[in-house]
């Protein structure tokens, strides 16, 4: 019996956050402190020729590349990205030389002025000579599959860019302590700012890295705080004073990563019933101009690239394309929203090439349990398409109004997808990710590096931990993020944060009850004292990955899941308005309705955006709209109904049947909003459909 | 952060004598009136201007809307927002004004934003309110970043090389349907402004917005009494549901009989650099059968000086479809 687990208990960060008591990087002073400022470049693409300070430098700490001790590289996957430009600039907004001062004012009238020697930029993925990561998926004969199909159906689905908008923008203070550096952030992996930081400061310094509460991520806080953090300590180190950096909306928007765009083209072969025989898929992400994380980014889109369908012959060919535009990155779906997007409209787009019903397609089509994924994995009974497909289509009348919409002003579509929860193939198995239980004189402390960000990690496992341990949730305490203290339980990413740290956790509480001996941790403590228990995550044994040929069981379980929308178009204006989203979506279970509801709330609504509203304008290599009255967002009206259904079914290797949601919502608007426009009649596929494009669209 | 003087004005004149202390009343004016301050502080909190001396003319008895014998308003300088848009008289007789108010801003907004205020409000040209980028309104001579830059939400009609910003307030749009004027104090005394003389084209001055002068104060602005059968409407259309500026909106003023147009009002927003008055399409429309073609006809005309941007060609478009849509709206011949 559990008494928090699927309970909407209170949140752990709530009453800090109603009272207006929590403090958020922007909050914190430190004795001595002084404000960073980042001078960056205004070409997109060339050399450095010169730099001068065209100001009093007095009382300034000023720091190019020559002042890093250690190595001039952003550690990640490639680490192919300065901290600071050493002469060759690669994108606009690119960081050359850093500025400290403790009077705000004066440090943004400082002039820098900066001598480039232009080249010129590439800004088409298709026409760029370099990729960062090329992946192929191959399962069967694609070729001559589609020779001998009866129909062969082939389109092209174009994504744009999109700003995270969290609530707070990007921020980090550097504390000198210790002959070392402390690191305060907003971020939602402090041992990826850990790695940086050793990798720019080098091994002689003590280092630890604390999350500050954290104004929202959406993976714009995966790696980028990574940059941010090396800047802060870098300044930090060469004047021996804290320093604080605070991205404004401006900042923030021009020079931190973004969702890549995408153009992603599908030949499908099918016979004339509509059994799907042959996909070839062709995926290009525009990775920007260095590769930070476009390699994963571009494996998971290409694993989803094939849709929640069953098809014999599969062949998917992705690269991530060199762009001299700011790099790219995480963004919640990590590269599955573009390539669902593409795959949920072409399915609409067979469907009226073969004169079928889009819905029969879909029903003859999904995978089942048993069925093999585009990587061959043998999907187990946690596979729901189906049943998401079917309550959908019920609950919304789909099929009758369907047709009674037809020649109207409303139109409906939908979309079905998928989303592979937690690291891809063996990636988890080589995070080896830890979780701390401590026991306390009350109760327990969770010592984990998993954030909060908004999306409810605390108090998620804090409910996981107390029904484990059978101890009330109220005496479960949940520490801050402090690399120095806490186990490295890998970064606050890809739908894992429950699934997998959580399952590590409900492990740790199993152990401790064991321990306990049948005492409360109260007694237990007054009798003996505190103790830990620390556990690693367990891979499912049966789990296999090819990671050269992108073979095997790619995620230990998919969250599934169906968006149907319904949307009203004004002829005259081109107005597109959402009127209903219905998203019945499978998890496993949730730990806190509310919470999980919230999350499906606000990945359907900043789907929505993506799909209608939000429109990034590059000129010359820059976001040349960066700012929140020309970058528009959904606001409260431009949300319409939801209905929301949480489907159940259990997954055995998660914690009580859990498995990841963070991602999923985002996956399905999009193509269900654009299939909802295909109904009204225009042959619509890319986004953002803003009204120049529908204006510009054919008619169907 | 800069320093500035703060005087809480007790009388008019002591407002007007302060303010008369200074070189000029447009772009970076030394002095500054401060009354629902949306624009203003948002404007000194971004470096756009930086007023030395800010006087605070909220406690000056300017925020009556008054009856006036022959009929018409007299709404003072300081009526907010929202009082204007729920005033029962404004929402019967000038329903224009209260649904070009409402379809402005957010509700907080519009209970601090006032009436004088909202006639002065600055562009939302982002090259205006970024220091880092060149802007003839801001820095003259400086050049106009936005003509070469990203410019869908700009201006297609009272362009000049030197600038394209729009004018963004609603309000603005139906008063200049309803002829509304501006009653002004300064240091020569009192003068009435009509409306349509009240804002400035940018031409080579686009610093210069309005014809006030050092010293000036919009102490009301005036509205004839309504014409007797007239219907009005307000159409706005925007990126999103709210919380926009519009990328083209409509306010109509519309007398039928017979199944003919009588005097028609027209003013249009989001597509001018000052709030624009359709009046070729006005005379058109009078004395014309009220119906699909001849709206269209007017629309068309409306928009026939339009001299679109690089990236907003589709305002035209959009803007006759606006002009088109509000017309049917305020003629019955479709339904909002």
């Amino acid at each position: 019996m559990t008494t928090a687990v699927g309970q909407s208990v209170s949140r752990k960060d709530g009453i800090g956050k109603a009272t207006g008591a929590t403090k958020y990087a922007d909050d914190l002073h430190f004795p001595g402190m002084l404000f960073g400022r980042t001078i960056r470049s205004t070409i997109p693409c060339g050399r450095v020729k010169s730099i001068r300070m065209d100001f009093d430098t007095s009382g300034f700490t000023i720091v190019d590349y020559r002042d890093i001790p250690h190595r001039n590289v952003v550690a990640l996957i490639d680490e192919d990205q300065p901290y600071l430009v050493e002469t060759e600039v690669r994108h606009m907004a690119e960081a050359i030389v850093l500025l400290a001062h403790e009077d705000r004012e004066k440090l943004l009238g400082a002039n820098v002025v900066i001598e480039y020697e232009e080249a010129e930029p590439v800004f088409d993925p298709e026409r760029s000579p370099h990729s960062f990561k090329d992946i192929t998926i191959e399962k069967g004969d694609v070729e001559d599959a589609l020779a001998s199909a009866e129909i062969v159906v082939e389109g092209t689905y174009r994504t744009g860019h999109q700003e995270h908008v969290y609530i707070e923008t990007n921020g980090v203070i550097a504390v000198p302590e210790h002959g070392g550096i402390a690191l305060y952030g907003s971020l939602q992996c402090p041992f990826y700012a850990y790695k940086a930081l050793r990798s720019v400061l080098g091994n002689d310094h003590p280092l630890r890295v604390i999350q500050t509460e954290t104004g929202g991520g959406f993976g714009g806080k995966e790696e980028y705080p990574s940059m941010i953090a090396g800047h802060a300590a870098l300044l930090a180190v060469k004047s021996g004073r804290p320093v604080k950096i605070i991205y404004d909306r401006v900042e923030d928007m021009v020079a931190t990563t973004k969702r890549h765009p995408s153009i992603v083209r599908h030949r499908t072969g099918l016979t004339r019933e509509g059994r799907l025989v042959a996909m070839d898929v062709d995926v290009i992400l525009d990775g920007g101009a260095y590769s930070t994380l476009s390699a994963v980014v571009l494996s998971r889109g290409c694993i989803h690239a094939a849709g929640p369908y069953r098809c014999d012959n599969v062949k998917i060919f992705g690269r991530a394309m060199f762009t001299n535009t700011p790099p790219n990155g995480a963004f919640r779906g990590f590269g599955a929203p573009q390539t669902e997007f593409a795959m949920e409209v072409h399915m609409e787009r067979i469907a009226e090439q073969l004169g079928m019903d889009s819905l029969t397609l879909r029903e003859m089509n999904a995978l089942r349990p048993g069925d093999m994924t585009a990587t061959s994995q043998v999907l187990k009974q946690d596979a729901s398409a189906l049943e998401c497909l079917q309550e959908a289509v019920r609950r919304t009348d789909y099929r009758r109004k369907r047709e009674e919409l037809k020649g109207t002003n409303r139109g409906i579509g939908l979309a079905l997808f998928y989303h592979g929860a937690g690291f891809t193939g063996a990636g988890e198995q080589r995070l080896a990710s830890k979780a701390r239980l401590d026991l306390t004189a009350t109760g327990a402390r969770i010592m984990v590096a998993s954030t909060e960000i908004g999306q409810g990690t605390r108090t998620m496992h804090a409910q996981i931990v107390s029904d484990a341990l059978g101890v009330p949730y109220e005496t479960i305490e949940v520490a801050q993020p402090d690399t120095s203290v806490v186990a490295d339980s890998g970064p606050t990413v890809a739908s894992r944060t429950c699934m997998v740290v959580g399952k590590i956790l409900e492990r740790c509480a199993l152990e401790m009850k064991e321990r306990l001996e049948g005492m409360t941790p109260a007694q237990y403590h007054a009798k003996h004292g505190a103790f830990s228990i620390v556990k690693e995550h367990i891979q499912p044994e049966w789990m296999r990955w090819d990671d050269d040929n992108y073979q095997g069981d790619a995620y230990a379980t998919y969250a599934w899941g169906c968006d149907v929308a319904e949307v009203e178009i004004d002829r005259d204006t081109y107005e597109v308005r959402p009127v209903k989203v219905t998203a019945v979506q499978e998890f496993g279970r949730p730990i806190h309705p509310a919470l999980a509801m919230g999350q499906i709330e606000g990945g359907t609504v900043q789907g929505l955006g993506y799909a209608l509203l939000e429109h990034v304008v590059m000129k010359n290599g820059a976001m040349a709209n960066p700012t929140l009255t020309n970058y528009t967002i959904p606001t409260t009206l431009d949300t319409p109904e939801l209905d929301i259904v949480m489907l159940e079914n259990h997954y055995d290797g998660g914690p009580f049947g859990a498995k990841g949601l963070g991602e999923l919502p985002m996956d399905g608007p999009a193509p269900a909003v654009v299939n909802a426009i295909r109904h009204l009649g225009l042959d619509l596929r890319d986004i953002p459909a803003i009204p120049e494009t529908l204006i510009a669209c054919a008619s169907l | 952060m800069e320093r500035f003087q703060y005087t809480r004005a007790r009388t008019i004149p002591e407002a007007i004598g302060i303010g008369a202390q200074a070189t000029t009343a447009q772009q970076g004016a030394p002095v500054r009136f401060l009354a629902g301050g949306t624009t203003l502080v948002d404007l000194m909190k971004l470096n756009v201007e930086h007023p030395t001396r800010l006087v605070d003319i909220n406690h000056l008895a300017l925020n009556a809307i008054e009856h006036m014998p022959d009929g018409g308003l007299r709404i003072g300088a300081l009526v907010r927002n929202a009082a204007l848009a729920h005033d029962a008289t404004v929402m019967k007789d000038y329903r224009v004004l209260s649904e070009a108010l409402l379809s402005g801003a957010s509700a907080q907004l519009r209970n601090v934003a006032t009436t004088g205020g909202n006639l002065l409000q600055r562009t939302r040209c982002m090259y205006f309110r970024n220091t880092a980028m060149a802007c003839n309104k801001r820095e003259p001579g400086s050049g106009c970043s936005a003509i070469a830059g990203d410019n869908r939400s700009l201006a297609i009609l009272g362009t000049s090389p030197q600038c394209i910003a729009t004018n963004p307030s609603d309000m603005n749009v139906a008063l200049a349907a309803l002829d509304a004027t501006v009653q002004v104090q300064g240091s020569k005394g009192e003068r009435t402004i009509p409306f349509r003389d009240f804002h400035l084209l940018p031409g080579d001055t686009p610093h210069r917005e309005t014809v006030l002068e050092p010293g000036d104060l919009v102490t009301h602005v005036t509205l004839a009494a309504p014409r007797a059968g007239a219907t009005s409407r307000y159409l706005k259309l925007r990126d999103r549901a709210s919380y926009e500026f519009a990328l083209a909106s409509a306010a109509v003023i519309v007398e039928v009989s017979g199944g003919r147009f009588g005097n028609v009002s027209i003013a249009m927003g989001g597509i001018g650099t000052k709030p624009w008055r359709m009046t070729a399409a006005e005379q058109a429309l009078a004395g014309a059968p009220v119906d699909e073609a001849t709206i269209v006809r007017a629309a068309k005309l409306a928009l026939a000086d339009a001299k679109p941007q690089s990236e907003n060609g589709f305002k035209v478009e959009l803007a006759q479809r606006c002009l088109a849509h509000a017309l049917r709206l305020a003629t019955g011949m479709a339904a909002s």
